[in-house]
């Protein structure tokens, strides 16, 4: 049967319980983690955790080195610290477990009513990757590029300008059509790995016990994916921000 | 698509990721951020300091191999000096008492002199007196030629034990 998200119905709009669960889990993951690494900060004697979070902290930097210039992107190095951890995090949640209620004819939620798809007999998934929500994933995606318009414009707006209509003017359509396909990539990328291994993960379940190793060994690739599509995120995130607002000397 | 995109969602993820952001770059990138400048400024110093350290270290290494070759040169000065004292004092002592010996050889070769001299002179003095002598004893006594040889043995004998 499939697993209906946990939604409550209103006139404004369709509120996702699990999203918003799994948004609050992913963030204070997180916050905690990083709180946790900077709790007893020292210069000579650092410990695991803030060892871990300044090599954490040197990749992210790494990674604005390769894709711009460090020294003019290192405005944009906590934002990529918190984009590498929120997503990484996010997409390691989704894995080790579910969480699933069942529900017949009539379900509630804190005195809310849950949508039942018309259906007599429903289950209800509370627990997913925020990164395996499309939805999600476009709100990260266009707040980086957004962002990367908004500082190409006030930084770099000769060039920024400029850039529509490069390398000749009739090259305008197609550059916009970059623009808008460069946040459908960078967010749908995200969405369709995680997504896609969540799905995978519980057709194996299907399978029933026969599928243990399988779902291991799944499991296993599905963290590598995690781990890959959120430094490839933060990466083009910084590549993009990179393009638009710092104009490399000599080109 | 109702289904698959969710503005509700879309909306709270934004809010909820900027509130993270905020979040996350006040309480925890800041200070760790400052931790590392601090100990990159830390092993800055400690280069630094480690750089003027040994350039001091091969400043001193100069001075002192300067100063002990000073040293070294003073003390070749001072002893060559004395060496060059040394022998000319004792070129000077040989001399003065070289100058000396010969003095005192003189002296002594002079006094010889007189002394002879003055022996010859009274010798001299003496036999004339003698021969007066022996010659008035002649006059006097009227001897024979074999008293006076006797006489003249006498008197040369008397010359030999005087003298």
């Amino acid at each position: 049967m499939e697993h209906l998200s946990p939604i409550v119905k209103f006139s404004w709009g369709d509120l996702d319980l699990a999203a918003i669960i799994m948004i609050l889990v992913t963030s204070i993951v997180a916050f905690v983690l990083a709180r946790l690494a900077v709790r007893n900060l020292s210069v000579e004697n650092p410990g695991k955790l803030q060892n871990f979070m300044e090599w954490v902290v040197e990749f992210v930097s790494n990674i604005i080195g390769t894709a711009t210039d460090f020294k003019r992107g290192r405005v944009y190095l906590s934002l990529g610290l918190a984009l590498i951890l929120y997503i990484f995090i996010g997409n390691m949640l989704g894995l080790p477990f579910n969480f699933i209620t069942e529900a017949h004819g009539h379900a509630t939620f804190l005195g809310m009513d849950l949508y039942m798809n018309g259906q007599e007999e429903a289950e209800f998934a509370w627990w997913k990757s925020p990164t395996a929500d499309a939805s999600m994933t476009m709100a990260l995606a266009l707040t980086v590029i957004v962002l990367s318009h908004i500082q190409g414009f006030r930084h770099n707006r000769k060039h920024y300008l400029k850039h529509y209509f490069e390398p000749w003017p009739f090259f305008l359509p197609i550059n916009l059509i970059e623009t808008v396909a460069k946040p459908l990539t960078l967010g749908l990328r995200l969405f369709g790995n995680i997504y896609a291994g969540e799905v995978m993960i519980s057709v194996i379940l299907g399978m029933g016990w026969v599928g243990i190793p399988a779902l291991l060994v799944w499991q296993g690739f599905s963290i590598f994916v995690g781990a890959i599509q959120a430094f490839v995120f933060t990466m083009l995130t910084m590549v993009y921000i990179g393009q638009a607002s710092i104009h490399e000397e000599g080109h | 698509m109702g289904n698959l995109f969710n503005w509700t969602n879309f909306l709270i993820q934004i809010i909820a990721f900027g509130i993270l952001y905020l979040l996350l770059s006040k309480f925890a990138f800041k200070p760790l951020f400052g931790i590392m400048e601090k100990r990159r400024q830390m092993v800055k110093e400690q280069i630094d300091s480690a750089e003027k350290g040994r350039a001091d270290a091969e400043r001193y290494l100069e001075e002192q191999k300067q100063a002990l070759q000073q040293a070294r040169k003073e003390a070749h000065d001072i002893i060559e000096q004395a060496r060059m004292t040394g022998s000319k004092q004792a070129d000077d002592i040989v001399l003065a008492a070289r100058n000396e010996a010969n003095r005192l050889k003189e002296e002594a070769l002079r006094d010889i002199e007189s002394e002879k001299n003055k022996a010859i002179a009274s010798l001299k003095a003496q036999v004339s007196g003698l021969s007066v002598l022996i010659a008035s004893k002649i006059i006097e006594k009227q001897i024979d030629e074999k008293t006076q040889s006797e006489l003249v043995d006498q008197y040369l004998q008397e010359v030999g034990t005087k003298s």
